[in-house]
Order: C-alpha cells, then sequence, then structure tokens
C-alpha cells in the first residue's frame, strides 16, 4: 500500500465502477466521467489484463476532442504503463507532462520511481546476459 | 509562492515522527479535491486510521463544503478514525471571509478537532499531524481502537519493536504543500 505503482485496489470497487461503466455501453453512451473512473481502478488492479484493459480505455478518452482533463488520462497512462514494466512508455508520458508542468512533484515522482524500476530490471538483463557470456566460454 | 498544480488522484508520502517515545510511520495519501476525483478518492479512506480535512478560510465555498466531505469521511472509515479540520491559509487573515470561532463551533458540534493553519508559512502542519498521531496513538492505549481489526489503520510491527504504522488521509487537501 506504499506507492502509486503497487497498491491495489479492492475487487468489490472495481466491480461497482465495471458495473457503472457496462449499464451505460448497454444505453450506448458511455460518459467521459464513467469511463474515467473504471479507467483508475482497472490500472490500479492486481491482474496485468485489468491494467491492460485500463489502458486501453484511457488512450481512448485521450483521443476524444474536447476533454478537459487530458493531463489526468496521461498521468494514469503513466501509472498503468509502469505497472504493466512498459516503463519506457510511462516514463514518455511522464516527460510529456514535465514539458507542460516542469515543476509538478508528483510528476516528478513518479518518473523517480518508473525509472529506477525500469533501471533495475535492466539491470536484471545486464547480469543474466553476463552469466550466459560466462556460461558459454 | 509558485503554480500549485491540482493532485492528480492520490499522492503517497511517509512521515517517521515520536509519540510517546515510540517511533511511528506516518503514511499519509494526500487525496485530490478536484470533483472528478471523488470516485477514486473514495477508496482510499477505507482503513484511515486519521484524516486531515483542509478548508480555505479565505473562501467561504471550500467550508461550505466541509459537510459533504466530512459525511464521506464518517460513511467511509471506521468510528474511531480521528478527523482533523484544518483551517488553511491563516497567513491571509486580512482575506479572512469564515472566522475563527465560526469553524471552531462547527468542529465542536461535529467532535472534530480544529486548528488554523498556513501552509506557506508552515504554521501549525507539523503540529497537526503531530497532534492527530497522538490522538491515534491514545485510542490504541485506552483499547477504543482495535489493531486487530483490517479497517483500523495501524500496524504494528513487532519485527521492529516500537514502529507503528498509521495511515493518514488527508482530503480535501494535504497541508503541507510544498509548492
Ligand atoms: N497564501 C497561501 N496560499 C496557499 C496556502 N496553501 C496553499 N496555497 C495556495 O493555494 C493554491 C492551491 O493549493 P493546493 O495545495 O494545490 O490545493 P489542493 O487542495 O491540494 O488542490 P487539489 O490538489 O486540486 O486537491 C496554490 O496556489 C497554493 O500555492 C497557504 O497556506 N497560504
Ligand atoms: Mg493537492
Amino acid at each position: 500500500m506504499e506507492d502509486v505503482l503497487s497498491e491495489v485496489c479492492s475487487s468489490e470497487d472495481l466491480k461497482v465502477f465495471e458495473k457503472k461503466y457496462n449499464d451505460e455501453l448497454v444505453k450506448g453512451l458511455v460518459s467521459s466521467t464513467t469511463q474515467f473512473e473504471y479507467a483508475c481502478f482497472l490500472v490500479r488492479s492486481r491482474y496485468p489484463a485489468d491494467i491492460q484493459r485500463g489502458v486501453v480505455l484511457l488512450e481512448e478518452l485521450y483521443k476524444r476532442p474536447e476533454e478537459i482533463g487530458k493531463r489526468d488520462y496521461v498521468f494514469y497512462l503513466a501509472i498503468g504503463n509502469a505497472r504493466l514494466k512498459e516503463y519506457q512508455t510511462a516514463l514518455n508520458y511522464l516527460k510529456g507532462l514535465l514539458r507542460v508542468e516542469p515543476g509538478n512533484r508528483q510528476v516528478q515522482e513518479l518518473e523517480t520511481g518508473a525509472a529506477i524500476a525500469g533501471g533495475a530490471i535492466l539491470g536484471v538483463g545486464a547480469l543474466i546476459g553476463l552469466g550466459m557470456a560466462l556460461a558459454k566460454k | 509562492m509558485a503554480d500549485c498544480p491540482h493532485t492528480i488522484g492520490v499522492e503517497f508520502g511517509t512521515r517517521i515522527i515520536e509519540v510517546a517515545g515510540q517511533k511511528i510511520k506516518l503514511q499519509i495519501w494526500d487525496t485530490a479535491g478536484q470533483e472528478r476525483f471523488r470516485a477514486v478518492t473514495r477508496s482510499y479512506y477505507r482503513g484511515a486510521a486519521g484524516a486531515l480535512m483542509v478548508y480555505d478560510i479565505t473562501r467561504r465555498s471550500t467550508y461550505n463544503h466541509l459537510s459533504s466531505w466530512l459525511t464521506d469521511a464518517r460513511n467511509l472509515t471506521n468510528p474511531n478514525t480521528v478527523i482533523f479540520l484544518i483551517g488553511n491559509k491563516a497567513d491571509l487573515d486580512a482575506q479572512r471571509d469564515v472566522t475563527y470561532e465560526e469553524a471552531k463551533q462547527f468542529a465542536e458540534e461535529n467532535g472534530l478537532m480544529f486548528v488554523e493553519a498556513s501552509a506557506k508559512t508552515g504554521e501549525n502542519v507539523e503540529e497537526a499531524f503531530l497532534e492527530t498521531a497522538k490522538k491515534i496513538y491514545q485510542n490504541i492505549q485506552d483499547g477504543s481502537l482495535d489493531l486487530n481489526a483490517a479497517e483500523s489503520g495501524v500496524q504494528h510491527k513487532p519485527t521492529q519493536p516500537g514502529r507503528t504504522n498509521l495511515n493518514s488521509d488527508s482530503q480535501p487537501n494535504r497541508d503541507n504543500c510544498s509548492c
């Protein structure tokens, strides 16, 4: 429960917003609010398939014209991608946000978190590579 | 003060403080105040041991909204959750739109702790977090807060003697804005 990349929402919460989304979908029009809420909970799920779905819904919202909360979509896209271990994509989103809001501490902290997590993975990859190279000799 | 962007969703922070000789790690969730995040931020109330509810003494509308924030805080937390009302921007006394007495009375009627503070000068900021932690600690000592209840928001770490974790949900904003 310590940070945005590791905390998870409850499955009950997720179900509530899934139902709200599906109810509107059946009626034929999903409001931005409903889609955003559902996506925020999906991105905080413990299951990668949910997170992936959250990312798709956020990308779709971002493409809608005349949306006011684009920065919020971008930030949650960064969270979702980082949680899917797509660190480079996450960092690209955060760089974009920082271009508009250079002093945003919340964005800076997520950038640091994603960079460290991404770097750690790279580090492991490098070690395995080294291990393989040594093993081949 | 530089431009301070709206919090997106929730911002996490931790702070280690000392109460009665015990090290306590406060886990602080600064939740976004914008209406569009209401559904998301609500999900962080559960499991909070304390909540800091902040309004702006220079904007009466923020004070008028308190009862709806309080309803959420009461409905979504356990009955022992400490709720601290904070009148922020005490440095702007000349632009005051809500009197100290009025807010103090609201706090008393609703069983809330109350202080006026300034995130800009730092006045009473540390104190508010410390008082919240003290009150939670007191509730543990006198048995009114059951540590075994999943939603108590408090974790005792037996591996590190004397270390207790408190979750403190602050909404609508964390009053120690560093901007
Ligand atoms: N003078 C003065 N200005 C303050 C004080 N605290 C915050 N501000 C200013 O008030 C504005 C809003 O502060 P924020 O901390 O972003 O408010 P918030 O409640 O966190 O807003 P959300 O993130 O949308 O929930 C910013 O421009 C701050 O610089 C204070 O104590 N005194
Ligand atoms: Mg904020």
